[in-house]
């Protein structure tokens, strides 16, 4: 128990910066399904492709640029990248397929997820590229809480997080296109008729979702520093959870969820054994939805006659 | 005779005749099913299959076959849960791990049992079944895509436990056990041994294959037609209105994933047994992804249709891996595209003249400037090869080659995205040229140069296409869905 | 003895009282229809009855045993089936199978039997066959022969609603519970429909219980008409009463201000 409290700040730091990368995944999967009822097993792959954007900017620049700009540049070629490429993606993989049998999207998915790990491979191998963080945030630089530090990579990925959250937040709240993608979520057919713009949203979603993925790959580079064209897939799947965790389609339940889950598997891997680290995730899964099968924050969904 | 007309919808009247002109390969299938029993049809398969040794004596294409009807029969297993009963599972290898791990407990000296195969399969079928009960559960709880990732969770802890349980501390043991073998996997398993003969050869497990694929067949044709089968259907169709025409929803739900549980698990145990070992990267994402490919290719539900998407999706990558064979089915493949993709049909023989000029005139300007130091291609000994090498140009350098590959790569896929949203014919046309010779140039340079990752990216082109132009499948009938 | 029998039946959900305190008895033999405005709660009957919803007090009895907890297919085993106001086919399968799964209850044939065909389970399934084809057959020309093998989404809507009947009647039910089986159907085919039912009443000797907003219909048939409006019973008795009764009138056209000033 000693041990437990004593590294308490530490676990509950990483859990959080581990939970932001989460949030951040977890919310274009949410937003995507929310609008589109689609599980978009591509979003991943996005998130990857987002992680490399992010490590050739900084290759470019690191030599010539201050770190706060390059950071910066970063993320904003790694999310205007994501982001148009999840529009991409959606025009030719899943748009052609909207009135096709729900299996039909999905399997759509696989292919496009499949298409782009294997696209990057034959491009860039196989091979791990590595973030070099330290030449950008000093790993001496950081906060003590407790007995835990908060290093200021730490601290960026979570305060950018949550600020992006926030931006996405106003976004879907306060702005024509956010109450429009809201309106598509709860009925397609009935918004059409309201006279809003059902493609137009669909492309919004996407390109907000897959840049919020794009920026959780540079995050990730930045605090994890290894990255290679196959991390899209078990990320993914644990943004996907995530999202279902806090209930899938609903915005602040995929940050909750994607923090909840993060500060799980860093617990289990100290506590536990790090090997059992990706089943954790999914027996908090399997456990929360036995107890709520419309996750933490999701509504039930009643069954009209 | 105009009386029997009498609510007679001439739309429904002409119903059969628009299917079958929409789809005429499935009406082929259709036509030639019906002519003779399902019985009598699966006998004129496994004779006709049992043939294909008489015919080669090359091992890696009986192995091939092989694989075609064993994932074939896995995919069967499969079409009960997803296709049949609509219960999108995700974990579902996970229960060809358990076969497959049950067969390496009950067949080698990793625990010291050797029983006789016959009881072992038995003995895997009824436990993946069991798994398969004890999984089916939260899919009483959980609706669509809960299910899906609940299960694709599953798979995943499956493989993970295969990986990692190498050294669990069990009370009463003094030291950690190692339970599965870990990576390394467990080898040395018992060939499979039935009245006293062993199958040996590649050949032998040919044979079980197809008798295993053959029973399967038959097995899944007669549980569909029936009941049970009715049952799962009108539970995938509504599952309400199923329960309230007297069927228990939940029970057949557990038992749909139960069957498909015991099919995969038997397919497991051949396969542990063919392959004398197992490890736990055998049941990788890539086995489920290549399986749902393989019933959706072919039409969800179908029977043939199993047949026909295993047989492209195992046997295609496959034959792939021979360098110049894949160059000509490559190309033949592009030219049969164009041909079905380009209207008018005219178009198509003056565009690949058009490429071929093209490719001279490029050649002839970036030779004409000798530093940047491009060359053609090098011969590589096959006539048709070489001459589409020798029009190619493409840097000296072989690592400057590879980088021009994977830059026109790139560019490719802009350009083959941007022309599919070309309207006008002619700027069509004239965007198709460069796009072309770029594919050309990609397939030489790079493409064929990494099989392994080219058939993987094929699969993923395969499936987005085929989604797109046939969500049916190519065999699978049409489907209404009302959300 | 009323064959089905609701004694004080209250359903809520959240704070709406969806139905409240309603007692109403269908007699064997009996034609009876629930008619009020949308809302009042009439589909939720049959959602009560079906097991669908359970009753937040108040019991439910059929052939003088309690049927409050069964579930929705033991509710059908013991004969009770219905029809949805929404249609839900199996749209996917063919007519005739459609039919044949409804017989789902009242076959036997285990894995054995189904995987080896034994004798028994083709005996089993030509009889559900003809069984099933005895049903379409009831529908006179509208549904026989060649439509059999097509799938149900080929359908028309009204021929749709009357393959919902057919399946629901191969469950062989004692207590047919009819949500409007003439919706969206021509006057023609209301007319039909309205025979049909008296057709399923004199010659299979069904009760039923029948929702219906065309009052051809309704006046055409029932033995005895209920009133239902915010899940009240507010009038019983036979059509020509209940549909002049002033407080019917009053629910379907609104609360007139002048009349009650006088």
């Amino acid at each position: 128990m000693a041990i437990f409290f004593a590294t308490l700040p530490q676990q509950v730091i990483n859990g959080l910066t581990l939970g932001a990368v989460y949030a951040l995944i977890a919310l274009g999967y949410s937003m995507v399904y929310g609008v589109l009822r689609l599980l978009n097993f591509a979003h991943g792959d996005v998130y990857m492709v987002g992680a490399f954007i992010g490590y050739f900017v900084m290759q470019a620049l690191i030599p010539t640029s201050v770190p706060v700009i390059v950071i910066a540049l970063m993320l904003i070629a790694a999310m205007a990248g994501c982001g148009f490429l999840g529009v991409v993606i959606e025009q030719f993989a899943y748009r052609p397929l909207r009135n096709a049998p729900r299996i039909a999207p999905l399997i759509s998915a696989l292919g496009v997820s499949f298409f782009i790990e294997n696209a990057v491979q034959l491009m860039l191998t196989a091979q791990y590229r590595t973030y070099q963080t330290e030449k950008l945030i000093p790993p001496s630089l950081g906060i003590s809480i407790g007995n835990g530090r908060l290093s200021a990579t730490r601290a960026l990925v979570i305060i950018s997080a949550v600020v992006l959250m926030i931006i996405l937040q106003y976004l879907v709240r306060n702005t024509r296109l956010g109450k429009a993608m809201r309106a598509v979520a709860i009925d397609r057919e009935a918004a059409a008729m309201m006279g809003v713009n059902v493609d137009q949203v669909i492309v919004f979603t996407f390109f907000v979702g897959s840049a919020l993925a794009g920026a959780g790959g540079v995050l990730t580079g930045l605090v994890f520093t290894n990255i290679w064209n196959l991390m899209g897939f078990t990320a993914g799947l644990k943004g996907f959870t995530a999202a279902v965790l806090g209930g899938i389609g609903n915005i602040p339940g995929a940050m909750l969820g994607g923090f909840v889950l993060g500060i799980a598997e860093t617990f289990a891997v100290t506590f536990i054994s790090s090997t059992y680290k990706d089943a954790v995730a999914f027996v908090v899964l399997v456990l929360v939805l036995l107890i709520r099968p419309q996750g933490l924050l999701g509504t039930r969904i009643t069954q009209k006659v | 005779m105009s009386q029997d007309k009498i609510g007679t919808d001439q739309w429904v009247e002409q119903y059969q005749g628009r299917v079958n002109r929409r789809n005429r390969v499935a009406l082929l299938v259709d036509r030639a099913s019906k002519r003779l029993p399902v019985w009598a049809w699966l006998i004129i398969l496994a004779l006709v299959a049992a043939t294909l040794p008489l015919l080669t004596s090359n091992d890696l294409v009986i192995r091939i076959a092989g694989n075609v009807a064993l994932l074939g029969a896995l995919a069967l297993g499969l079409n009960v849960v997803v296709g049949y009963a609509g219960l999108l599972d995700l974990g579902f290898v996970a229960f060809y791990g358990i076969g497959a791990y049950a067969y390496a407990y009950l067949s080698s000296n990793f625990i010291g049992i050797h029983l006789p195969t016959g009881i072992t399969l038995i003995a895997i079928t009824v436990i993946s079944g069991l798994f398969g009960l004890l999984l089916g559960l939260p899919s009483l709880r959980l609706l669509g895509d809960y299910l899906a990732i609940v299960t694709l969770g599953f798979g995943l802890i499956f493989q993970q436990l295969m990986t990692s349980m190498t050294r669990v501390s069990i009370p009463g043991q003094p030291s950690p056990v190692n339970l599965t073998g870990g990576p390394n996997g467990i080898l040395n398993l018992d060939p499979i041994r039935i009245f006293g003969w062993t199958a040996s050869s590649v050949t032998d497990y040919y044979y079980i294959m197809l008798v295993l694929l053959v029973v399967m067949m038959l097995v899944i044709y007669h549980l569909y037609k029936s009941r049970l089968g009715r049952a799962w259907s009108a539970l995938r169709e509504d599952e309400l209105a199923a329960e309230a025409m007297g069927m228990p929803t939940r029970r057949l739900k557990v038992q749909a994933f139960a069957t498909g549980a015991a099919i995969a698990g038997l397919c497991g145990g051949l396969f542990a047994a063919w392959q004398g070992s197992v490890f736990p990267s055998n049941f990788d994402t890539n086995l489920l992804i290549n399986l749902y490919a393989i019933i959706v290719l072919g039409g969800l539900g179908s029977l043939p249709g199993v047949l026909i998407g295993s047989l492209v999706i195992v046997a295609v990558p496959d034959v792939l891996r021979n360098a110049d064979l894949a160059g000509k089915l490559f190309y033949l493949g592009a030219i049969v595209t164009l041909f079905g993709a380009l209207k008018p049909r005219w178009q198509t023989p003056l565009l690949l003249i058009a490429v071929a000029v093209f490719g001279l005139i490029v050649k002839f300007i970036i030779l004409a400037i000798p530093s940047l130091g491009w060359a053609p291609l090098p011969p590589v000994g096959s006539a048709y090869l070489d001459v589409i090498h020798s029009w190619l140009v493409a840097p000296a350098n072989p690592v400057l080659t590879g980088n021009a590959g994977n830059i026109g790569f790139a560019a490719l896929l802009i350009l083959g995205l941007g022309v599919t949203r070309i309207k006008n014919t002619w700027a069509r046309f004239v965007v198709l040229i460069p796009t072309l010779y770029l594919l050309v140039f990609v397939w030489e340079t790079r493409l064929s140069q990494e099989a392994s990752v080219t058939r993987l990216l094929f699969i993923g082109v395969l499936l987005i296409v085929l989604m797109i132009y046939r969500p049916n499948g190519l065999l699978g009938q049409k489907r209404v869905e009302i959300v | 003895m009323p064959l089905i029998e609701l004694q004080d039946v209250t359903k809520r959900f959240g704070g709406l009282q969806v139905v409240n305190h309603l007692s109403l008895g269908v007699e064997p033999g009996e034609i009876v229809s629930l008619i009020g405005p949308n809302g009042a709660g009439k589909t939720t009957v049959l959602n009560l009855i079906t097991g669908l919803y359970r009753p937040d007090s108040g019991d439910i009895r059929f052939d003088g045993r309690s049927i409050v907890g069964l579930s929705m297919h033991d509710v059908t085993r013991i004969g009770i089936a219905r029809t949805f106001q929404s249609l839900r086919l199996f749209l996917n399968m063919t007519v005739l199978e459609n039919v044949m799964s409804a017989a789902f209850l009242r076959t036997h044939a285990n894995w054995f039997d189904i995987i080896v065909r034994t004798p028994r389970f083709r005996r089993e399934e030509a009889q559900i066959r003809q069984l099933a084809e005895a049903k379409l057959a009831f529908f006179g020309e509208r549904l026989v022969g060649y439509r059999h093998d097509q799938p149900a989404y080929s359908l028309s809507y009204a021929n749709r609603r009357r393959l919902e009947i057919a399946r629901a009647m191969m469950t062989e039910p004692k207590l047919l519970l009819l949500d409007e089986p003439a919706a969206g159907m021509n006057p023609n085919e209301t007319g039909e429909v309205t025979e049909l039912i008296g057709k399923l009443r004199d010659e299979l000797k069904l009760t039923i219980i029948l929702i219906e907003h065309d009052m051809s219909v309704v006046g055409g048939i029932s033995d005895r008409v209920i009133a239902l409006d915010h899940g009240e019973k507010i009038a019983e008795g036979t059509f020509d009463a209940v549909a002049t009764d002033p407080l019917v009138v009053e629910a379907y056209l609104g609360h007139d201000e002048r009349h009650n000033r006088k």
